[in-house]
């Protein structure tokens, strides 16, 4: 037997997503389940090992080969950028980044530098570059909502699923940058190296989405 | 103020002893090779004026190019790369040497990387470039030498070839500007196949989106010719497709058993450099490709002498990642012997120690006052012998056996 292909998956939700849907494949994922504190999980059936790990991070494992794929959300391949090819489209885990401002507040109004806080300031940096313009962009750890709230920002550039902490902080969506949802990504050289093993996998979860 | 005395920049590091071995040994497997072949040598400089790098072909963002001025302010770039400043010298001094001209060359290139990634600034690649021949068998003879590079190490590898011929054609039969041909290429080569399926949707559904669709799904072994044919009905992507497994065929038969030949028509790095073959090699157990090459038949013609050419290069700095990984570093080999001289001894001493590296041993002068210190450090480093020259003679005094 091949050494087991390595599986790297976003901590949370979308890792709760993924073995959800390797149980409908048929793969036995008592080891996730009953992970305790382990970081390196198998799943048998499908000779493969899971790592759970930050989105980040994922996308670092997979880049430099050590994990041959990874699931992991396209808001950070957006900010991380990165080498590796991104062939599936999971579906799961969707929502959006978009642009709010204070509810009412006419963002694009006058020739000012508008202030913009997020979390992602690639994001942010690319979608106003593709505009011509410039801004100046803080990074922010936490709830980005209150930048503009408290005064630090003219906008947000930031994750939004259903729009209730911005309704309930006063700001409102004024445009939307990209959809997300979360992805499966290969190494450039695994999917080459393992090209059978690797393809069987994707068919096999591309017909059960 | 901060001192950074103590540590190397990021992206760079000290190689000691085994490591340097180890690069060693790869350059020259790889510079033996090419010279086997009739390659010659040359070395470019470290430094070139940045104008050199800034062709229309020229792929090198400036954010990743370390810069800086000479004494006139002009502005210079320390090497990204070796076949552009090879391409200056092949339109000046070889402009009216004998084709073709079958050059190699090992040097560091430097690239300001990404931080905090794992990634190297300093790099040395060792490679080839064939210039003045548009023949098949250039392509060949090219593609040959990339295997043996591969095989020298004895590790399981995987040699890929494509042609940015495919992608050329189809793409500019769509009606569209450059920005989005570039998109549609960035999401090729990225084997991104949902966003690239949106994308082309808006082209409206016909033969050329279809096949741009699969474009990135059609790599593997040789039925990837046959599914092409079928899914790219085209006379010109045909031509291209057949000359392509030709080679293939070719290559397959040259690795025999030994490595895995594979083809990939998505490959589209580069578009504005490569105009046909590209070829990529791969090594079990590394991310990243290894072998970076193909044909750049206009390239040299930005210098002002219009001649093809075809060549690749090897990441050397990957290939010692791989073999310090796969633990082969091999032992750094101490002195044979060590040679101590009594006061007043000391010239009779270096030349007995002469005599014996005369004899192929590697030989260290002992730089200690006693015996009793020169025969502890010879323990410490494994010296097997170790030789007193006093007044009166020369005796050996064996230790360590």
């Amino acid at each position: 037997m091949n050494k087991p292909i390595r599986i790297a998956l976003t901590k949370g939700r979308l890792e709760k997503d993924t073995v959800g849907l390797f149980e409908k494949l048929g793969f036995d994922c008592t080891a996730i389940h009953e992970k305790g504190r382990k970081l390196i999980l198998p799943v048998p059936d499908a000779n493969a090992e899971v790592v759970l790990a930050k989105a980040n991070d994922v996308i670092t494992y997979v880049e430099h080969g050590v994990c041959d794929m990874g699931v992991v959300g396209k808001d950070t391949i957006m900010e991380m950028q990165g080498k590796f090819f991104e062939l599936v489209d999971l579906g799961f885990g969707r929502c959006k980044f978009a642009l709010a401002t204070k509810k009412g507040y006419d963002f694009y109004r006058g020739y000012g530098v508008k202030t913009i806080a997020t979390k992602y300031p690639n994001v942010a940096r690319n979608f106003f570059e593709k505009k011509g313009m410039d801004t100046e962009i803080i990074k922010i750890e936490g709830s980005v909502e209150l930048a503009p709230l408290l005064g630090l920002a003219d906008g947000i550039v930031d994750i939004v699923e259903t729009g209730t902490t911005l309704k309930e902080n006063g700001l409102e969506v004024i445009e939307d940058v990209a959809p997300i949802s979360a992805r499966l990504i290969v190494n450039t050289v695994s999917l080459k190296m393992r090209q059978a093993e690797i393809e069987k996998l994707i068919k096999l979860i591309e017909v059960n989405l | 103020m901060k001192n950074y005395d103590l540590i190397t920049p990021e992206g760079t590091k000290d190689l000691l002893f085994g490591e340097c071995i180890v690069r060693r040994n790869i350059e020259n497997t790889l510079l033996e090779l090419f010279r086997s072949r009739g390659y010659s040598e040359i070395i470019t400089p470290g430094l070139e004026f940045f104008d050199v790098f800034n062709q229309k072909s020229r792929y090198f963002p400036q954010e990743t190019l370390y810069k800086m001025t000479d004494s006139k302010g002009r502005l210079l770039v320390m090497r990204p790369d070796s076949t552009m400043p090879i391409a200056r010298v092949v339109a000046t001094r070889l402009h009216d040497a004998v084709l073709p001209l079958k050059l190699c060359y090992n040097q560091t290139v430097y690239r300001n990387e990404s931080v905090l990634k794992g990634r190297s600034d300093e790099t040395v690649q060792a490679g080839i470039e064939l210039i003045g021949s548009q023949m098949k068998i250039a392509d060949l003879e090219v593609i040959s030498t990339a295997v043996d590079s591969l095989k020298a190490f004895g590790m399981e590898f995987s040699l890929e070839i494509g042609h940015i011929g495919v992608f050329k054609m189809l793409v500019d039969k769509l009606e569209t500007d450059e920005k989005d041909k570039e998109y549609i290429r960035n999401l090729i080569e990225n084997k991104n196949f949902p966003a690239l399926n949106d994308f082309l949707d808006t082209f409206g559904n016909n033969h050329i989106t279809s096949a741009l669709k699969k474009l990135p799904a059609l790599f593997g072994g040789e039925e990837v010719f046959e599914k092409a044919e079928e899914l790219i009905p085209d006379e010109n992507v045909k031509h291209i497709l057949d000359e392509l497994r030709d080679i293939y065929v070719s290559v397959a038969e040259l690795c025999g058993n030994d490595g895995n030949i594979t083809v990939d028509l998505g490959l589209v790095n580069k578009t504005d450099y490569y105009t046909g073959l590209i070829i990529k090699g791969y090594l079990q157990g590394h991310g990243e490709e290894v072998i970076s090459g193909g044909r750049y038949d206009r390239l040299i013609s930005e210098f002002g002498y219009d001649i093809p050419a075809v060549g690749f290069a090897v990441n050397v700095n990957a290939i010692s990642k791989v073999i310090e990984k796969n633990g082969i570093l091999p032992a750094v080999k101490g002195a044979d012997a060590i040679v101590f001289a009594e006061e007043g001894c000391e010239v009779a001493a270096i030349k007995a120690a002469n005599e014996l590296r005369e004899q192929g041993l590697v030989v260290e002068n002992a730089l200690f006052s006693d015996i009793e210190s020169v025969r502890e450090y010879a323990k410490e480093k494994k010296i097997a012998r170790v030789v007193v020259v006093d007044s009166d003679n020369q005796e050996e005094d064996w230790e360590n056996e």
